[in-house]
């Protein structure tokens, strides 16, 4: 299974756009997301998100990430559209006992809503896919001046996932290999097969990260101030980029 | 015992890891599975209990479909030793880690005790039943992972990698362990780089390499055919290299472990003093 927070080497101009003007295009994204009221507005903006996608090269990761969102916005929908009692009746779910009663501004509202999650979130595994962490890191560093330590926290939980995966995998073939199997409908019981994957993984999980900080410290980890070796700058680009996203705001404020 | 035929296997990115293997294993055999990081061993081994299904062929175990049949149900027949003994214990004394597989396979409450015994006396660590596990050695911890899977009654064992992370005493605890359960009728297969264990343990060899079967034969034959070990970058041991060194110049048999060359060594040696003497 790909992990769906990992970055992708391209050349688009995406990815050359320095991690600020991209972290303020999520906050951008955000805040037109927030601005509009109308679901076919908010469409457009999660267009955007993948378009932007598609040039960078990575719709093919991100589209399933998007279906999953998609998942969770209809589900959203559900809890929604039932509660709202304003406007024309426009269907009712169970037709025979008119019970479920959809209203017009029912179905916009939880449209709405259900878009704006999927176009907020959508932008955070676009900017993971299209910015090394580690220029992330030195972004995050020394222009946001998050301390080193936090920052670093922040990236080794991510480099980890896919570590971790790897190691459940072998876990659970030792532990099927002993007869274990995982395919019970029973919730309780559910609860309890955990535990011969989740404690070698946690104890594994330990010795790992032990090992980790030892090593870091033998290389002087924390030892005082630190440089940085990379360097990332601002340039024209960025300018121009976020230059865009300041009159789309501004025009769409005028605009309502 | 265990029959495959023109297995193959890819990966779902499409890069084929197995390629039209066909090995036939009698019960009782003890076979090294050699070859190089990469060129599919643990991936062949894998197929033998059901955690990875054939792209293409057939193996059967003890009678039963291996890429038909559930591996939880394969587990009964085939044990699997991994390399890392952490990868499956999670129980807080030594015996509930014994008895999880018999849990598994339903096993009835009043048989476990004595199964869960018998197999911990076959490994030796009787001693050890109400310890933690994850304060033994990797050792020993890797024979707690030996005893909870013999306890299942199996009656073929994989073994992957048996003796890394451990001392040399360790790792040869472990091999005349299983030497003794090979002994008692239990098909052993080994997936290793020591080539002394080789020697000293295995009947049977067969080296892969690039997913296919290079070489498939007795011992002494295959520790013989040095191209295809370089091949694989291996060595025959080196006191095979010198015994047989020793044979090209007339001297001594073809023999190839430390012991057998000391007693011919001591033999010669004697021989020579009593001509000096006499």
């Amino acid at each position: 299974m790909q992990v769906m927070v990992e970055y992708i080497q391209s050349d688009s101009l995406f990815h050359k756009l320095n991690p600020i003007t991209k972290l303020l295009w999520t906050f951008a994204v955000l805040i037109l997301s927030f601005i509009f009221n109308d679901p076919i507005a908010i469409f457009v903006i999660l267009f955007s998100n993948l378009l932007i996608a598609s040039v960078s090269g990575i719709i093919k990761q991100i589209l399933p990430v998007i279906k999953a969102l998609f998942i969770f916005s209809f589900i959203l929908i559900l809890c929604q559209i039932f509660f709202v009692n304003e406007g024309k009746t426009l269907f009712y779910a169970i037709p025979y006992f008119n019970l479920g009663k959809v209203t017009d501004i029912g179905l916009d509202m939880s449209l709405v809503m259900s878009f704006r999650m999927v176009a907020t979130v959508s932008t955070i595994p676009i900017l993971m896919m299209t910015t090394p962490m580690t220029d992330m890191v030195v972004v995050l560093v020394e222009k946001l001046k998050i301390p080193f330590k936090y920052a670093f926290m922040f990236i080794t939980a991510l480099r980890f996932i896919p570590t971790f995966m790897g190691e459940m995998e072998q876990i659970l073939q030792a532990q099927m290999s002993r007869g274990y199997h995982s395919d019970t409908k029973n919730p309780f019981k559910k609860l309890i097969i955990i535990i011969p994957l989740a404690i070698p993984l946690l104890v594994s999980s330990i010795k790992k990260i032990e090992k980790m900080a030892i090593s870091m410290e033998v290389r002087g980890f924390a030892s005082g101030p630190r440089s940085n070796y990379r360097k990332v700058s601002m340039n024209t680009y960025d300018y121009y980029a976020i230059s865009v996203f300041i009159i789309i705001i501004i025009g769409s404020l005028l605009f309502l | 015992m265990i029959e495959i035929n023109n297995l193959s296997y890819q990966y779902n990115n499409g890069s084929k890891v197995l390629k039209n293997i066909n090995i036939n294993i009698k019960s009782g055999e003890f076979v090294a599975i050699i070859g190089q990081n990469g060129s599919g061993k643990t991936t062949l081994m894998k197929h033998l209990n059901g955690l990875l299904k054939a792209t293409d062929g057939k193996i059967t175990v003890c009678g039963m479909d291996a890429s038909k049949t559930k591996t939880s149900i394969l587990a009964s027949k085939i044990g699997f030793l991994f390399q890392n003994p952490d990868h499956q214990i999670f129980c807080s004394n030594v015996f509930d880690e014994i008895a999880f597989g018999l849990k598994n396979l339903e096993v009835p409450r009043s048989d476990i005790e004595s199964l869960v015994n018998e197999a911990a006396i076959k490994v030796g660590i009787e001693m050890y039943m109400h310890t933690d596990p994850f304060s033994l050695s990797k050792g020993q911890r890797q024979r707690v992972a030996l005893a909870s899977v013999l306890a299942m009654g199996t009656e073929v064992l994989v073994l992957d990698e048996p003796t890394t992370g451990q001392d040399y005493s360790e790792g040869l605890e472990i091999m005349e362990i299983v030497k003794e359960l090979n002994l008692q009728g239990i098909t052993i297969i080994m997936v290793t780089h020591d080539m002394e264990l080789v020697a000293l343990y295995a009947k049977r060899v067969i080296i892969i390499k690039d997913g296919t079967v290079l070489e498939d034969g007795p011992t002494e034959e295959i520790l013989a055919k040095e191209e295809s070990l370089a091949l694989s970058c291996l060595k025959p041991p080196q006191i095979y290299s010198l015994a047989k060194k020793f044979h090209k110049q007339g001297f001594f048999k073809d023999s190839y472990t430390v012991e057998d060359m000391f007693d011919e060594i001591i033999c010669y040696l004697e021989g020579e003093r009593d001509a000096s003497n006499g």
